[in-house]
């Protein structure tokens, strides 16, 4: 009797004591920069069927005792002036760029440097991803970081994470390092 | 817990019953549901559920046999009456049916079995295409590309091959070739094949498509509805259409003619829901698959693309 007392009150405890907090991840990054092969990696989906993206996908993933809710907004420039739709409540932005698309590097930074400027991305973390490191023209994360400025941050928590999100290298790192910095705060 | 108990009785009771209607009837399932089923998909969807479900070992040999030809796409319009040949007299042979008391069997049979492994070849086909990527430096797959931009926009020229006008026919930058990504070719030939058979069809499409306040992104929709008629196809919903639509053997075109109906009647939706604007997609998309996946759960369903629009 007294052991199932026990038993039913530390199942208690742990359910009190896990609330399963759920986070707010937006996805944002020019077209075929990778967001929502990204996204369907991180839900273990196949990757090899991705359509461009019209609008907007959402999944949920569990990483790290959070619940993820990670939005996935189409990055076409005719679709970009709908991204402050999403911005409210988000926990952790996170900037996808195509490694290997060095002609709009400058693109990609400006978009990220208007990201910043929002209010309501005010001290929200930032990830960049800096995908596609599998292709020959690919520069590297630090040089992807010094491009669009990152050094220069200073309101807010940011990394960058070298990936491939067509085998899965590197996004994971990155998720820990935005569950981390949730944890912080 | 009561599908575990269906297929067990099915399992065991099966035989029974057909054993029973066999004596009754004087015929097997095959010859019942040929001459009992009216033709088209409730005709064929029977017959390929018996044979699937037989446990005649030369039924069974016949339908792996069947199955590697398709698989390998080596039933062509050459070796098809062989291959048919082939099938009806093993299952005439195994049954004991007399192909003079029964010459209107053999025939629809026959039909039964080109419809079935002629839409599991189509599948593979489709596969390959889709697993062809859009690939800027082959000709053919330029020329298609160009050919596009020509059918829909025949009084603009193209500027260059990158230039922001392809955002006018709904590619998302200067550049389609990164666009078609997971549905490589497949996706451009749908397109295409819109354009060309159905024109005035797809140019009312594209005019919503660049209406100023329900506006979307045509070639990105269509790439992303490609994927719908994929998953249909793949998952055998597309089945209904295909079995109703063609009389022979089935060929990338009737995948093609699916794809167009379904770019016209979203479109369609698209427009009567009133978006508010291009987040939309996704729900809408939704929708619509729905309402397709209802349509082909009906075996009468065939799809034809609304004909009054191209002959206007």
């Amino acid at each position: 009797m007294l052991t199932t007392f026990q038993g039913l009150l530390s199942i208690l405890r742990k359910l009190r004591s896990n609330p399963d907090r759920e986070l707010r991840l937006l996805l944002l990054g020019l077209d075929n920069a990778g967001k929502t092969t990204l996204l369907k990696s991180l839900a273990s989906e196949d990757i090899t069927q991705v359509t461009p993206t019209q609008g907007f996908n959402i999944k949920s993933v569990q990483s790290e005792g959070f619940k993820l809710n990670v939005w996935d907004i189409g990055g076409a420039k005719k679709i970009r002036p709908y991204w402050r739709n999403y911005f409210e409540n988000t926990d952790v932005l996170i900037y996808v760029v195509d490694s290997a698309d060095i002609k709009r590097l400058d693109e990609t930074g400006r978009e990220l440097a208007e990201l910043l400027m929002e209010d309501k991305l005010r001290n929200v973390p930032l990830l960049v991803y800096a995908n596609k490191q599998d292709l020959a023209q690919a520069v590297t994360a630090a040089e992807i970081a010094e491009g669009l400025g990152l050094h220069n941050i200073k309101d807010r928590d940011w990394q960058i994470q070298s990936c491939i999100a067509t085998e899965g290298k590197g996004v994971k790192d990155g998720l820990e390092w935005a569950c981390k910095s949730i944890k912080k705060k | 817990m009561y599908h575990y108990l269906w297929s067990l009785l099915f399992w065991y009771f099966r035989p029974l019953i057909k054993w029973f209607l066999h004596r009754t009837t004087q015929m097997c399932e095959l010859q019942r549901i040929c001459y009992g089923e009216p033709a088209g998909a409730r005709r064929i969807l029977a017959v390929e559920e018996s044979l699937r479900n037989s446990r005649n070992p030369d039924i069974k040999t016949l339908v792996l046999y069947l199955d590697g030809v398709s698989d390998r796409r080596e039933i062509t319009t050459k070796s098809e009456r062989g291959i048919l040949e082939e099938a009806i007299r093993t299952v005439l042979v195994a049954k004991k049916i007399n192909p003079v008391a029964h010459p209107d069997f053999a025939k629809s049979f026959g039909k039964c079995v080109e419809l079935i492994w002629g839409y599991r070849q189509l599948c593979i086909h489709v596969e390959e295409l889709r697993r062809t990527a859009y690939d800027a430096d082959n000709a053919e797959h330029e020329l298609m590309l160009l050919k596009l931009w020509n059918l829909l926009m025949p009084h603009e020229p193209l500027e260059g091959r990158v230039t922001k006008q392809w955002q006018d026919i709904g590619f998302q930058g200067d550049d389609p070739k990164t666009d078609f990504r997971g549905m490589g070719i497949l996706g451009l030939e749908n397109l295409v094949y819109f354009a060309q058979e159905f024109p005035n069809a797809a140019k009312h499409v594209l005019l919503h498509s660049i209406h100023p306040r329900y506006g979307y992104a045509f070639a990105i929709v269509g790439i992303n509805l490609t994927s719908m008629a994929l998953r249909l196809l793949r998952d055998g919903s597309a089945k209904t259409h295909v079995y109703n639509a063609v009389k022979t053997l089935p060929t990338v075109r009737v995948f093609h003619q699916f794809y167009c109906y379904l770019m016209y009647e979203f479109d369609r939706l698209w427009i009567e829901s009133k978006p508010s604007n291009m987040m939309e997609f996704s729900t809408i998309q939704e929708k619509f698959e729905n309402s397709i996946r209802i349509l082909l759960n009906n075996p009468k369903t065939v799809f034809r693309v609304n004909i009054s629009v191209d002959n206007v």
